[in-house]
This record gives C-alpha cells, structure tokens and sequence, in this order.
C-alpha cells in the first residue's frame, strides 16, 4: 500500500491552548476526586455513627499493673479508697496496712486503737461509707471509719493519706463472748448491727438498733436502741448472713442449705420467707452469698459452682416483697469461692481457685475473665469501677487496671428480656436515668422499635387510603387541567415543618379530638359511606342526568357533601356517646356519658389526651403527600396504549383503572407506601410534641408511645459524651438509619423495575 | 333490529360508584391541606389585628368576678360551648351553656392572663371609650382606664384634660428613646469593655501558663495589663452610673389607672412600650395598628421568656443558618452530580450509589443530628478548640452547638436532595447539544462549564430551593447540634471577625418547638406561636411554590425542545 501523504500541519488556529488543556485536565481530576469524596463523605455517616457503637460490644479488659508481698499472716479483709491509691489488707488481730500503690510510700501499718484490749473477733467492710465494723472478742462491737483525704502537694501531685476513727464500743449479744461474724447497716434514721456469736457450741444471733442524736453540727454520737436475740427465729445451725443496706432485714443461710429472711417491721423481727436454693442438689449447702449493689439482689453459689441471683419483688399471689430467683450466672465448679461487689454499678466479681471472673448481675453477662497465675483469697473492686485488687495464698496483692467503660450494655440488654431489680417478671424496658445511685439503667430499645412502629401503624392507616384513592382519582379521572393545580397543592402539604403538625396536634387537635372521639368514629364511618351511597345512587340516575356533571368533576360536587357529612357527624358525636359510651362513675354511682371514662373501663387501657390519634392524623400530614405523589406518578406514567386497549374493548373507566393501570403501577404503588413508611418512622418532631414519650409496649390507640427517633431528640441533649447512654442513643440512631434506609432501598429498587417494564411495553 | 340508545338506563358503566369513593381520596386530602392552612393564617395574622374591649357587669351575687368586684373585662377570644354540661336538680342534663374566654391582661394584679366566663353569669355588657391597652416591659398587656398622670415637676393631669393624649405619648415616646439609650450603653460600650477584659484575662493566662522565668518583656506587659484593667473599670463604672441615672429619670412620671374591676393602680410611664384606645379605632386605625404590631412582632426582640416582644432574633438566626447551608451544599452537591452524571462510568456500582443517595434523603433527620453533634460538635469542634482556644478551655467554644455545625449537619442532610435534583436536569440536556458543543472542539470541562451547566442552573436552583426549605424547616437535629430558646448576641454583627460561627442561635422551627412546650404560660404563649408558625409556614410554602413553579417552567421547556 502506498504511504498516505502527511497531512498538511494543522493551522495554529485550531490548536487547543494549552491553558484550556491544562484547565481541562485540572477539572477532570478535580471533579472525580471532589465528587467520589463527596459520595463517600455521605457514607461516612454510617461508619462514623457505628464506630461509635462498636465499644458497646466490646467486652472489659483487665491487666495486672503490679504486684506487692505483704507480711504472711491471716488477712480477712481487703479494702480500697475511692481513687484507688491507697488500699489496706487488713489482718485478723486488727492491724490495717495500707499499700500505697502509686507513690513509693510502701506498707504503712495503723492498729485498731481497741484491738490491744478486747481482740478483734469480726469484721465487715463497708467501702461505700469507709467504713469498718469490727466485732470485739469479749461482746462488743465498734465502726471504725477511715477517712480518706487526698493532700495536694508542689506540681498539683496528689497523695491519699488515710486514719481510723474509731467509734465507741458497743455492746452486742452475751457479754464476754467473741464475735464470731457482724454485719452493720446504716440506712439514715434506722441502724442494725447484727453479730452471731457461739455459745457453748451453740451458735446465736443477736441484732441491736442504734439511735443518733441529729445535732447542727452533723451526726451525734451513736447509742444503742433496742437489742434482739434472734436465735429462735432460726432453724437449723447459722452458716452465715447478711444485713441489708436498708437496715431493715437479715438474710441467714443455715449449714443445711436453707436461707431465712428476717424482716424488721414495727419493732420485732419476723420470718419472711424461707428458701431452698439449691435443694435440687445432692449437697444443698450455700458456698457464698452475697449482695450486688443495691442490696436488693444476692448472688449464691451452690457446693457445685452453680451460680444464681435473687432479687427482692412484690409478687401479687404473696403480698409482700419477697427474693425470687431472677438470674441464673455462668456456673465454674471449683473450691474457693471469693466475691467482691462494685459499688459503682451492678457489676461482681468471683474467683474460684485460680481464675477470676467479673458479671454484669442484669444483663448475667460475663464481662471478663482470666486464669490467673495464684490463687485467690481476698479481692475487691475500685471505686470507681477502675481498679481491682486481689490477694494470693502467698499474701501478695495483685493491683489490676480495669477498662469497662459500658458493663450496661451487652446484645442481650438492648434486644432482649432482662429481669431487672424489683420487676415481678423480665421486661423489655426502657428507663435510662434513675433517682439513686444503684439505679439500675433498662437499656431495651424493643419498647422504642415498637412505638416507632405504632405510630408509623396509626398514621398509615389514616393516610394509605387517603393518599392512594386521592392517587387513583387524581391520574385516571381528574381533567389534566385541574390536575396541574390539585398536585403541587397536594405537595406543599409535605413541605409543612413537623414541628408546625407537632405543636397543632399537641395543642390544638389533642384537645378537641379529647372529648370528640365519639364524632371522629362517625366521621370515619359516615364520609366513606356517604361516598358509596351518592356512587351508588348516581348510578341509578337516568344517563341523561348523569351527563349534568362532566367526568372529572366529581370531587367538586363531592366535596359539600362530604362536609355536610361531616359536619353531621361532628354533632352527632355526642348523641352517640350518650347512646353508647355510658359508663357507671365509681365514686358517685351515676350513669356518665363520657368516651374518657368508657374506654379504659371497657377495655382495661388508659385513655390519653395525647395519643396514637392525635399523631396518626398529624403524621398523616406528612405521609399522603409523599405517598400520594409517588402513587400518583406510578399511575400516569403506565403507557396510554394500555388504557387506551381497555377502553376501546369497551372496559368502563373504573374497569380500565382498578384491572389495567392499576396491577400494572402495583410495583409503584408498593414503593410509595414504602417511602411513606420510611418517613413516618423517623418523624420526629410531631411524636416528640404530640405523645406523651413513655416507653411503652402495648397498642392501644389512645395512648402514646415512645419512638426512636423522639428518644434520640429527648435524651440526646443530657447524654454525658461517650457514656453508655450516648452510645446507646448512637445504636438506635443506627437501627433507625438501617431500617429506613432498608425500605427505601426496597421501594427505590422496585421503582426502577417497574420503569424498566414500561419501557419494553412502549 | 331496534335502534339502540346509548343513553337509555340499561347502560351502566361498571364500577362508576367506585369512582366517587376515589374522589373523597382527593376531598379530603384537599380540605385538609386548605384548612390547615387557612386556619394557620387566620390564627397567625388575628394575633395583631385589636380586638375591642368590653367591660362585663355581672349578675348581683355573682362570685365569678375578679377580686370579688361586679365589674371586669377584656378581650373576648374565645367563645364556645361549654363541654360540661351542667345538671338540674333532678339530674337530667340542662341546655348547653355559653362561655367566653377573655384576655384580661394585667397578670401583674391577677398572677393569670385569661379568664372563662359563664353567659350565664353576665348580665350586661359595654364598651367603655377610654379604656386603654398598653404594652409594658413587664407582665404582658396591661387593660385599664386611665385616671391621671403625676409628672415628675408635681403637678398632676386628669384623664379628661385635653392634652392628656399628647402628654401622655410624648412620655411612651420619650421612655423607648430612654430605654434604647440604656440598651446602647449596656450592651454595645459595656458589652465592649467586657470584651475587653476577657482577652485581657485570655492573654494573661497564656503569659503565666508558660511556666519558669517571666521574661522582662513579659512582665511589662503583665504591668500594662493592671492599668489597661483599671482603665476600662472606670470606664464601666461610668457607664453603670450613667446607665443608672437613665434608669432613675425612667420611673419619674407615673400614670395612675385604675384596672377593669376598679383597682386603682400606678406605673411608672416608663414601663411603656406602647398604647392605643381598643374602643376609639376606626378600620384604618386598626389597620394601622396591625400593621405596627407585625412590624414590632418580625423587628423586636423577644422579652418575658419569649411570651412577648418580636422574634427578629430567630428569623435571623433561621436565616443565617440556611444561608450557611447553602453556601456549604451547593458546591458539593453539585460537584457530586457532575461526577455522577458526566464522568463516572455508568453501571451497576453508579447506580447501586446513585440509588443510595437517592434514599439518603429518606433517611430521618434527626439521624443526621447524632452525626452532626458526634462528628461536628465533639470531634472535630473539640479538635479545634484544644488547637486554637486552648487558653479558654475547659469552657468550650467550637466544641459545643454553634450556628456552623447547625448549618453543616442541614447541609449534609439536604446534599442528597441537590444531587438528585442537579442529576436530574444534567441528564435533561440532550445529548446533541453536548456533542455539537464536542464537536466544535470544545474541552469536556468547557462543555460541561459553558453548555451544560448553563441548561441545567433552574434545576441545580430548584433542589437548591427545596433543600432550602427543608433546612428551614426542620428542628429535630439542630435541637442537637445548637439552637437554643433565647440567644443574647446574634450570630452576625458589627463585631470583629464580624461573622461568630461559634455562637448559638434562635430558629423559627425551635421557636415554635420552645414556646408552645417550655414556657411557662403557655397560654399567653399561644398568641406568638401561631404567629411564629405563620412566619415559619409562610417561608417555607413561599420557597416550595417557588420550586415547583420552576419545576414545571422547566418541563414545559424541555417538552419543546425534545421536538
């Protein structure tokens, strides 16, 4: 083949400058980089939001940090100050050394001042007060506290210095005999020591209240009250007990394995309840037991390591607040049993010969566990749920760092049934915050997932057949002309502000629907039947009547009758309470018309001005523009060639809509109500200003609910950063995100099919 | 074969009662979005208009009164029938009752603002020419007939002196003048000079936080600090007496009055916003009136835990934050689009994106509101603060809800909505129009920036117009990320650096949210809450009709042009 000719050069005019390459270049970069960092900036959302979940699930970690040898001796009890710096492990003839652990200040020891002269015989350690009780060897018992101080010296360095005051002794059971076992509560205004001591091998339980005289200048000095013996009440030989927070009860377990509840009311102790735990045993004697935090739920571990928890709650059949087992905990067989309780939260530690675990009490989680390297005969837990010390057969304290920033929450606590602290049964519930300090946090966004979808429920049901009759008439039978005017009116109803529906449905609606509910039932009932009996009706009419009003027009000559309905109806309402809704008043026995009173007695739920109705309606505000425009767009754009094939094979119009357009946009339809369900689910505003925000778990129309999203607004704002609670708030943002995102994706993937299908049938 | 009438009955087409069942869809969805609009409008503009006063006389015996008098009144707001129905004797219900909820205003004597009233319990009823209704700085609207004025010379002018009138404004007049004063010096030169003091202290701290040996430099700048302090103390001290003796000169004259159940009462005429006799107005009056009120009520700030007073602060703040927003999502909207649209290789993964940006917009708000206060507000605003205001720290300043993250949080919510919109109208331009401008040798970026982007503009401005109206709508996440009921500065003035991203601010929507569910009279609240809602909705249909005017502008258009 020849060699084509060159072409001539190209005339410099039609070269591009380089500047415009450059430029060219410069954008085409810019414009890919900018817009796939824009697209994944958006998606960044849902990462962000669930790496701030993700600590949530995760577990506690625990690493030694160091390791002390104390003296060999008998070490009874260990002890820790709310910094943990500065714990003590306390021998059995009385002496305290404190370790400090931080500085380099060693082993400091201090004596109990009465230890000398009358022994030391038990001891009990109260480490939310710091506060010792101390049983004598010859009858007689004193609290001891520990006053902890922090000192500031140069450089803002803090150092924890520690002093025993002790209190006066006090006389408790036979004089002269040994304590063998004490247990002190002090609830305010009642004090209870309780002591067991052995007499000529018998063994005995005297208790004592204690009075204070309140001064200005604080706590008085302490005397003895009263003094009960207690042996009587006990059958069986006391293993051990324990005196509640409350001052007001003491739990024995006996050698044979039985607990006995002592209950203190009117100045006498009685038997409140007697209970096996672990009677399906071969060998049913109690190993440990001990409260969690509160001292409302014990924890009892049987000969074999069965673990369970008990928790005080009034059962109805009995009457009175009784302990029911609540919590069964992960079982280790083994011999040694030691227990230490946080007092930051409901969180316990257990170890058993050579390994040690830590449980979340409410959620029976375990939140750590490890074989250690020795095994374990005293520990305790920080203050602040921080720290945790253990001591060894070797008398070596082992200081441990604990990171558990939320034991709360486990997959268990969000989804599931607890049985929390007081509840005669499990529950999915929802209460975040609490009055006291071992306030228990119900964590359960069941309650949350249910009001959403309760109020998502209540407003689809008012606005699916609005919006969609609305869609049907507006693409088949409207005139277009109208239609050009109907849709964008229809529209701006969805660009209303939730806040605008929210404060109408709260303080105007609520209000009137109150006393109305009776006319809002005729409404309901009345309208649509009007429709269907004019429809009818005018079907009977002769064709040359029916000509009087041109197709597409129907809703203008239906729309004074529908308010003549209405209207009717509206004053109607009250007639057919006093007709139907009469319920008997209780306390002055006349017969009362009123919907308010009738509801609750019939039915057995409250009646709530702020209800389901109330947000049903307003929602429906939001909701039937969104799913009337995209119902209606589904409906116009099935190809004419169809309706027009129906009609010419002589289908009536409405044959045309509801057996051709209609199956045919189903697709669309479907994806309308499901747009519209993902925006009833998050609304927020008219749910927050429109309910009363419980929690609740039932679905009754007259009451309110709590959602998600109006959890998220009301909570949110008082979430201290990175607790549990703000990231509990994170989960159900991201349950709310999923779930919306979800149904879009379903009605958006759905929309595209059904375009698709239009374009093969055109 | 007999003729046959396609209009003789025995045609029925099938299914025709359906198709009026199917019209109630669209009766009701009508009436319900006319109704809520129209009540909105009558509840929100009534607000201004003044209503008469009337002075009830009650029946001899009657303890319905106020203080037990047999005289009272006020405005009539409400006149219904009574819900409660009462019994006869022999327990059979009576015929419902009348009953009329009155603004009797003077909360000062009363400690309450409304009252229900009894027909029953009314047996006359007048309208009394010289009452007067006026506004305070305290206590809500006063109602009273006006006995005197005690000028601050001693001397004393009847009611009935025909310079009464004169006097009597020419005092309101000279109280708000007054009281513009106090404001000028309290909060501009006081305000200044506390400004002052505060990077004084900042830069102290910054000096002494440096540890070891002060510098010479250091402590000579230490010793200016003492002065500079004491100068600007006695310059507050100045002020503060100046801005006390204008205070003082405010309670010189009184007006004595004495309320609708004859309580004789005195005011100090600088307690006066406002006046006008309810009962002497003619239409135009009232027109004028009403006029003046709207324009206080979108001027004024809001006073008496926002009950009372205008609500600039929050149409403001509403109007900063959107325009922020904007600013902040157009760009990047569009940049988006562009990307989706022209460059990206269309496919299953594009529409996989495209489809998910679509649902964004679905997704709920207050969702975007956790981001925005995790993100925003406690990442990156607390970055910034331990970078640039560690001297202020532990108080917070970019670190908490401010009037920028509000804006970024709006702006992230409504990007998919420009992106949509944006995508929509750059696949709206034909495809010869790009290739003819190919074709002519133009650059792809010159095409898309001088051919494209100039047919799509009333699209890209159409998303932009709805995102804008969603933003200004919505309140569930800034209640997160830092609207609050009552801010004391705005977040734009005459202060350097002019333009305080940082600051909290009022919102219309949260407004609302504040007034009708935290205030503690939620009654006189009703009032500014319709109208803030009027304000609010008449924003937002005004920016939706304006995008869908375009909207269906543009369809026409580009029906056209397919031909």
């Amino acid at each position: 083949m020849p060699a084509k000719p060159t072409p001539p050069p190209v005339p410099a005019r039609f070269q591009v400058g380089k500047a415009t390459l450059l430029m060219d270049r410069f954008m085409n970069q810019f414009i890919k980089i900018g817009g796939l960092s824009v697209i994944v900036a958006v998606f960044g959302i849902f990462i962000f939001i669930l790496v701030q979940i993700l600590p949530l699930f995760r577990g506690a970690q625990a690493e030694e940090l160091k390791a002390f040898q104390l003296e060999p001796g008998d070490y009874v009890q260990l002890g820790i100050d709310e910094w943990s710096e500065l714990p003590f492990a306390m021998q059995a003839d009385g002496d305290l050394n404190f370790i400090d652990v931080v500085g380099d200040r060693g082993v400091m020891t201090k004596t109990l001042p009465f230890a000398a002269d009358h022994g030391v015989g038990a001891v009990q350690y109260n480490q939310l007060a710091q506060r010792l009780a101390v049983g004598t060897r010859d009858g007689q018992f004193s609290l001891v506290e520990i006053a902890y101080r922090p000192t500031y010296g140069a450089g803002n360095a803090r150092t924890i210095e520690a002093e025993l005051k002790a209190g006066d002794l006090l006389a408790i059971g036979r004089p002269g005999v040994p304590v063998a076992m004490i247990g002190y509560a002090d609830a305010g205004a009642r004090k209870l020591a309780v002591a067991k001591q052995i007499v000529d091998g018998r063994m005995e339980l005297h208790a004592v209240t204690l009075a204070q005289r309140r001064t200005l200048m604080g706590g008085g000095r302490i005397t003895l009250d009263r003094t009960y013996n207690l042996t009587g009440l006990v059958t069986g030989t006391i293993d051990k007990f324990l005196v509640a927070a409350q001052a007001d009860s003491v739990l024995i377990a006996t050698t044979e394995g039985e607990l006995i509840y002592l209950f203190l009311d009117g100045g006498e102790f009685y038997v409140r309840q007697r209970l096996k735990p672990f009677a399906h045993l071969p060998d049913p004697r109690i190993k440990l037991l001990n409260y969690v935090f509160g001292d409302v739920t014990f924890v009892t571990v049987g000969m074999n390591g069965e673990t369970k928890g008990y928790s005080l709650f009034l059962d109805p059949a009995v009457g009175s607040r009784q302990f029911g087992e609540t919590k069964r905990f992960d079982a280790r067989p083994g011999a040694t049993e030691v227990f230490a309780a946080s007092v930051r939260n409901k969180a316990f530690l257990l170890g058993t010969e050579r390994h040690a675990r830590l449980i979340f009490s409410t959620t029976e989680t375990v939140r750590w566990q490890q074989d250690l390297g020795f095994s374990v005969r005293q520990a305790i837990i920080g203050g602040k749920y921080d720290r945790m010390v253990f001591l060894d057969e070797a008398s070596k304290l082992h200081f441990f760092r604990l990171n558990d920033p939320h034991p709360e929450s486990s997959f268990r606590a969000f989804f599931g049934k607890l049985w929390y602290e007081g509840a005669p049964a499990p529950k999915y519930d929802w209460q975040s915050t609490g009055g006291s300090d071992d306030f228990e946090p119900k964590l359960s966004l069941v309650p949350l997932i249910i009001g959403s979808l309760k109020g998502t429920f209540y407003a689809l049901l008012f606005a699916v057949p609005i919006a969609l009759l609305a869609a049907i008439y507006t693409s088949q039978f409207l005139k277009p002309e109208v239609k050009t005017i109907v849709k964008p009116t229809m529209e701006i109803m969805a660009s209303l502000p939730s806040v605008v529906l929210g404060f109408l449905a709260a303080l105007w609606l609520a209000p009137i629907l109150e006393t109305r509910v009776p006319s809002v039932i005729l409404i309901v009932t009345l309208v649509p039947l009007t429709a269907l009996a004019f429809g009818w009706a005018w079907t009977k009419l002769p064709p040359r009547a029916r000509l009087a009003i041109a197709p597409g027009w129907e809703f203008v000559v239906f729309l004074p009758m529908m308010f003549a309905a209405g209207y009717t109806a509206w004053h109607l309402g009250p007639s057919l309470e006093r007709l139907i809704f009469v319920v008997t008043d209780p306390t002055s026995g006349q017969r009362v018309a009123d919907f308010r009173l009738w509801w609750p007695s019939v039915t057995g739920t409250p009646f709530e001005q702020r209800n389901s109705l109330v947000v049903g309606f307003m929602m429906g505000f939001a909701v039937i523009p969104i799913i009337f425009t995209i119902a209606e767009d589904a409906l116009s754009n099935v190809p004419q060639s169809l309706r027009s094939g129906s009609l010419a094979l002589g289908a009536s119009r409405w044959q045309t809509a509801f057996r051709i357009v209609l199956p045919t946009a189903s697709a669309g339809i479907f994806s309308a109500l499901m747009i519209g369900l993902g925006r009833a689910v998050g609304e927020t505003m008219i749910v927050v200003m429109a309910t009363g925000n419980t929690p609740i778990m039932e679905w009754n129309i007259f009451s309110g609910m709590r959602t998600l999203s109006a959890n998220i607004a009301v909570e949110l704002p008082e979430a201290p950063h990175h607790g549990t609670l703000y990231r509990t708030l994170f989960l159900g943002a991201m349950v709310l995100f999923v779930m919306t995102f979800l149904v879009n994706t379903v009605a958006e993937v759905l929309r595209q099919r059904l375009r698709d299908r239009y374009k093969t049938v055109e | 074969m007999p003729k046959r009438d396609f209009l003789s009955s025995d045609v029925k087409p099938a299914g025709e009662s359906w198709v009026w069942v199917t019209s109630m869809g669209l009766g009701v969805g009508l009436t319900m979005i006319v109704f809520l609009l129209g009540m909105i409008l009558w509840n929100g503009l009534e607000v201004f208009w003044p209503k008469p006063v009337v002075q009830l006389e009650l029946r001899p015996g009657s303890t319905a009164g106020l203080n037990n008098a047999p005289v009272f009144g006020g405005e009539i707001v409400k006149s219904q029938v009574k819900a409660v129905q009462a019994l006869a004797a022999d327990g059979s219900p009576l015929p419902p009752q009348r009953e009329y909820q009155l603004f009797v205003g003077n909360k000062d004597v009363y400690g309450f603002g409304y009252k229900f009233i009894d027909e029953a319990e009314i047996a006359a009823r007048s309208r009394p020419a010289d009452v007067i209704v006026a506004e305070r700085l305290e206590y809500g609207n006063a109602i009273f007939r006006p006995r005197e004025l005690r000028l601050a010379d001693g001397s004393v002018l009847p009611a009935s002196a025909p310079a009464f009138d004169d006097v009597l404004a020419g005092l309101v007049r000279q109280g708000n003048e007054r009281r513009a004063a106090i404001r000028r010096i309290e909060r501009d030169q006081i305000g200044g000079i506390n400004r002052q003091l505060e990077k004084i202290r900042l830069e102290r701290r910054a000096i002494e936080g440096r540890g070891g040996e002060m510098s010479p430099a250091d402590q000579r700048r230490l010793a200016d600090f003492e002065t500079t302090v004491k100068e600007l103390q006695a310059g507050y001290e100045q002020l503060a007496a100046r801005a006390r003796e204008l205070r003082q000169l405010q309670s010189v004259n009184r007006i004595v009055y004495a309320t609708m159940d004859g309580a004789e009462r005195t005011l100090p005429t600088g307690d006066l916003i406002d006046y006008y006799r309810p009962n002497q107005l003619t239409i135009l009056s009232k027109a004028a009136i009403f006029a003046h009120r709207f324009w206080k009520f979108l001027s004024d700030e809001p006073r008496e835990a926002n009950t009372e007073g205008g609500i600039f602060p929050a149409i403001f703040g509403t109007f900063v934050m959107t325009l922020l927003m904007s600013v902040a999502v157009t760009p990047f909207g569009v940049l988006a689009a562009i990307y989706l649209r022209e460059y990206a290789k269309q496919g299953p993964f594009v529409r996989a994106v495209r489809i998910a940006v679509n649902n964004l917009a679905g997704v709920p708000s207050i969702v975007f509101g956790v981001f925005g206060l995790g993100f925003f507000v406690y990442v990156v605003g607390g970055t910034i603060d331990q970078l640039f205001y560690s001297l202020s720290l532990p108080t917070p300043t970019f670190g908490t809800g401010g009037v920028l993250w509000a804006s970024l949080t709006l702006a992230l919510m409504t990007v998919p909505v420009v992106i949509v919109a944006t995508e929509e109208s750059l696949s709206a331009v034909s495809r010869g129009t790009r290739e003819g401008s190919l074709a002519c040798g133009a650059s792809k970026w010159q095409t898309i920036q001088r051919i494209v982007l100039p047919a799509s503009l009333p699209g890209i401005l159409t998303g932009l117009i709805l995102a804008m109206a969603r933003g200004a709508g919505e309140v569930a996440p800034l209640m997160l990320v830092g609207v609050v009921k009552l801010a004391p500065t705005l977040p734009l003035d005459s202060i350097y650096p002019f333009f305080h991203l940082e600051r909290k601010f009022m919102h219309l929507g949260f407004h609302i949210y504040d007034l009708g569910f935290q205030s503690p009279d939620s009654e006189a609240a009703k009032p500014m809450v319709f109208a803030t809602t009027f304000l609010l909705i008449l924003l937002v249909v005004c920016l939706n009709l304006g995008a869908i005017l375009i909207r269906n502008h543009l369809r026409k258009k580009y029906k056209t042009s397919t031909f």
